[in-house]
């Protein structure tokens, strides 16, 4: 049973003594091929999920939207990503003859190499991780933005107006979401106290292991807000106005093929699924859980929340970039503000350790008196945020009506005139 | 700490190594018959006229400028929420007078119409 | 040669290139470009200094924000495709940024200079040196302490603490607010009259700028009220 548990570590184990043991002249270079091997396996694992899920992805949106999806290549199509492979390694790259050939080249090169680096800190399991970093979750929130110069070099490099302006909102969008992604995962760090992955998650756990209050019950507004700014940054549906190609073409891959396109392609559902691991471990409790082994429960939970990102794709319309941009810095920002500085108030006036009580002479509770308390000022403050939305909105519908009418009897009195 | 980020180095040069690896196979695997359609950048079929510039937006500016002021907000944010447990009530006021702070500047920019798209 | 060394000399290298690239360079993007791989440079610098924290805030800050604003003003303003900008200084100021790159270098480097006047005859008079002087050098300390594993709160603490960094801390939001406001008063909706002033007088430097580099007799006048088009750019 133990072995099954630890399996994951088991092999880890072994393969780094097999490693020390043929190179064991040297233990720095023993290290680095170590360490090579690491990074080889969690990226050839992020690959390969990612052809699965392209494939899982238009089998659920296709069901949801009453269709069948690919259903052709093998049985149930499950040979489907095989043959999108084929095709990406012999499409003809088309590159236009006007483009910067270095940055059109390494536009996809760096978008796919930056998405891949998130999956260094991803816990697995416990011991598993390909490094502990002790600014772990900053260093993702990090690479995150560090990917956004790559688009403008794709747009840049292809010298096509649509690629340029595609470009240009395809930043603007996600440095906009990134700002609510940075204020709500500060609320998690403030509850942990740390901003390691695996210090996240064990603020999740009991100290027997067994799983604590997920983070999830304690912050429902952050986790929320951390889930939408997320599909606006991995540029899914309802996001994806930069894609949507009556309007502008394929945005600032327009002038991609073959297996540059396909790069691109890598690095969104990459980073999607990058996302979901990074919310399952700061908002679900990672790898913990009770009976099955902790690598089955983090895929379980990654999965899941891919799945309410397939949902959403398959369920919303389409926003317009003045509704996104509205959305984000009108509600969204202002709300995670005033969340992060209520969340602070509470963690000091009713701190949960001796200590902290001591040092600040608040009110010591139990966690999970604490959990119910935070729990209800985030729910207070989502539900003050929706209403004066709601009402806002409200005043600007009539006075839509109003204008409509007043033009109405204007053209009316005009006409008869 | 520095063995801990070997392993990003590591990881970024293996995945920048197996990517380059993927599109150099690629580039043996397929065709290459270029002629001028194919070269020429694509504008929905049209023939594109004048040099590539993209019309001065001030949008995409005052936006980019939001977001540097938050994100410098975040990064002094995050190491004070590590070490949020011990912080006396002086210094939490301060860290909420900084964040409101900020929050006028949103405020501001949002009454001056600077977070409008048009 | 420890593989420390070897990294940092590589990250120099890398550096210093690309700053003397972005420097030269009369292709804005390509500059803009290095300028980022300078910082994934300097953010290198922080992880071999065993400071993860101001790593991975360089790269989220410089990389993440500022190259992006840098990148915005290169691409959106007209007519930087064609601008070669042309420098007949750039010798001279090599020259003067050299020597000054010397003189820093023997005042703060490592190196001292041991300058004995006494035995020259009409200097040791002026300068009155008995003996000899000591030019230049610090004797740098270094500190051979361990970065502490609780490195990220000791900083968030010093942040707020009233006898270290709070007023820096204080002002950058106050910093912050003023620049915004800036921003937003020069890009501010102008009215359609005040364009049209604006781009005329622009028009009219343009042309005059034109009549000066063409030394003709008549200057192409633009019609009333035109609006500067780029199609010349």
């Amino acid at each position: 049973m133990d072995a099954i548990t630890n399996l994951l570590k088991i092999i880890s184990d072994f393969v780094a003594e097999l490693i020390r043991s043929v190179l064991g002249f040297s233990p720095l270079l023993a290290e680095l091929v170590t360490m090579g091997i690491a990074a080889v396996v969690l990226i050839t694992f992020a690959a390969l999920s990612f052809m699965g899920l392209t494939y899982v992805e238009r089998k659920v949106v296709a069901r949801i939207q009453d269709r069948l999806g690919p259903n052709q290549a093998g049985p149930f199509g499950l040979l489907q990503p095989l043959a999108d492979g084929i095709k990406m390694f012999t499409k003809e790259d088309t590159t236009p003859a006007t483009a910067d050939r270095w940055v059109y080249n390494a536009a996809p090169l760096v978008i796919a190499v930056f998405a891949l680096a998130t999956y260094a800190v991803i816990p697995f399991a416990p011991g598993v991780v390909g490094t502990n970093l002790n600014v772990g979750v900053f260093y993702v929130l990090a690479i995150g933005s560090g990917s956004i110069v790559a688009i403008l070099m794709a747009g840049w490099g292809s010298n096509n107006k649509y690629a340029l302006l595609g470009a240009f909102r395809t930043v603007a969008q996600l440095i906009g979401y990134e700002v609510p992604m940075l204020l709500n995962v500060l609320t998690v760090v403030l509850v942990t106290g740390s901003m390691s992955l695996i210090d996240i998650i064990n603020h999740q756990t009991l100290a027997d292991g067994n799983p604590g209050i997920p983070h999830i019950l304690m912050l429902p507004l952050p986790a929320l807000v951390f889930l939408i700014s997320g599909i606006a940054e991995t540029g899914r549906s309802p996001f994806d106005l930069l894609e949507a190609e009556s309007e502008i073409v394929a945005g600032f891959h327009t002038e991609y093929s073959g297996m540059k396109f396909a790069l691109f392609f890598l690095g969104e559902y990459v980073n999607a699924l990058a996302v979901s691991f990074v919310f399952s471990t700061l908002f679900l409790g990672g790898y913990a859980g009770p009976i099955l082994p902790p690598y089955v429960w983090i895929l379980l939970k990654a999965a899941l929340v891919f799945f309410v990102f397939m949902w959403l794709r398959g369920t919303l319309p389409r926003v317009r970039i003045d509704q996104m941009h509205a959305l984000n810095w009108k509600f969204l920002v202002p709300m995670s503000t005033v969340n992060l500085v209520l969340v602070m108030l509470v963690l000091k006036l009713f701190p949960t350790s001796e200590s902290a009580a001591q040092a600040f002479g608040g009110l010591l509770v139990t966690p999970w008196v604490q959990t119910i308390i935070l729990a209800a000022v985030n729910l207070g403050v989502l539900f003050t945020a929706l209403t004066l939305a709601a009402r806002a909105a409200r005043r600007f519908r009539q006075a839509e009506e109003e204008m409509i009418m007043r033009r109405r009897a204007a053209n009316l009195a005009a006409a008869k005139a | 700490m520095r063995t801990d980020f070997a392993f990003v180095g590591v990881m970024i040069v293996s995945a920048a190594l197996l990517m380059g690896v993927t599109l150099l196979a690629a580039s043996f695997l397929r065709p290459k018959k270029p002629n001028t359609a194919k070269l020429s950048t694509y504008e929905c079929g049209m023939e594109t006229v004048g040099d590539t510039w993209v019309q001065f937006r001030v949008n995409y500016y005052i936006l980019a400028l939001v977001f540097v002021l938050f994100d410098i907000e975040a990064i002094l944010l995050f190491p004070i929420a590590v070490a949020f447990n011990a912080l006396p009530l002086f210094a939490v006021l301060n860290v909420v007078l900084f964040i409101l702070v900020l929050l006028a500047a949103l405020l501001y920019a949002w009454r001056k119409g600077a977070l409008d798209w048009e | 040669m420890t593989l420390q060394q070897v990294i940092f000399i590589i990250l120099a290298i890398a550096v210093i290139g690309s700053a003397l690239f972005v420097v030269t360079t009369s292709n804005l993007f390509r500059g803009a470009l290095m300028l980022i791989v300078a910082f994934f440079g300097v953010a290198g610098f922080y992880v071999l200094l065993d400071n993860g924290l101001f790593a991975v805030a360089q790269v989220m800050i410089y990389i993440g924000a500022i190259s992006i604003l840098i990148i915005f003003s290169v691409m959106l303003t007209r007519g930087m495709q064609a601008m070669i900008p042309r420098n007949a200084q750039a010798g001279s100021v090599a020259i003067a940024a050299a020597l000054l790159f010397l003189i820093l270098l023997l005042a703060f480097g490592p190196f001292r200079l041991v300058v004995d006047l006494s035995g020259v005859p009409i200097l040791s008079a002026l300068f009155r040196t008995e003996s000899a002087r000591v030019l230049g050098g610090v004797p740098w300390q270094f500190a051979n302490r361990e970065v502490p594993e609780t490195y990220i709160a000791d900083f968030g603490r010093a942040l707020v603490d009233l006898n270290q960094f709070l007023l820096p801390f204080l002002l950058v939001a106050f910093l912050v607010d003023a620049v915004l406001a800036g921003a937003i008063y020069i890009a501010r909706q102008r009215k359609p009259a005040e364009v049209i002033a604006e781009r005329e007088a622009i028009a009219k430097e343009e042309a005059e700028e034109l009549a000066a580099l063409q030394p003709q007799p008549n200057a192409p006048t633009l019609p009333q009220g035109a609006i500067a088009s780029t199609a010349d750019h």
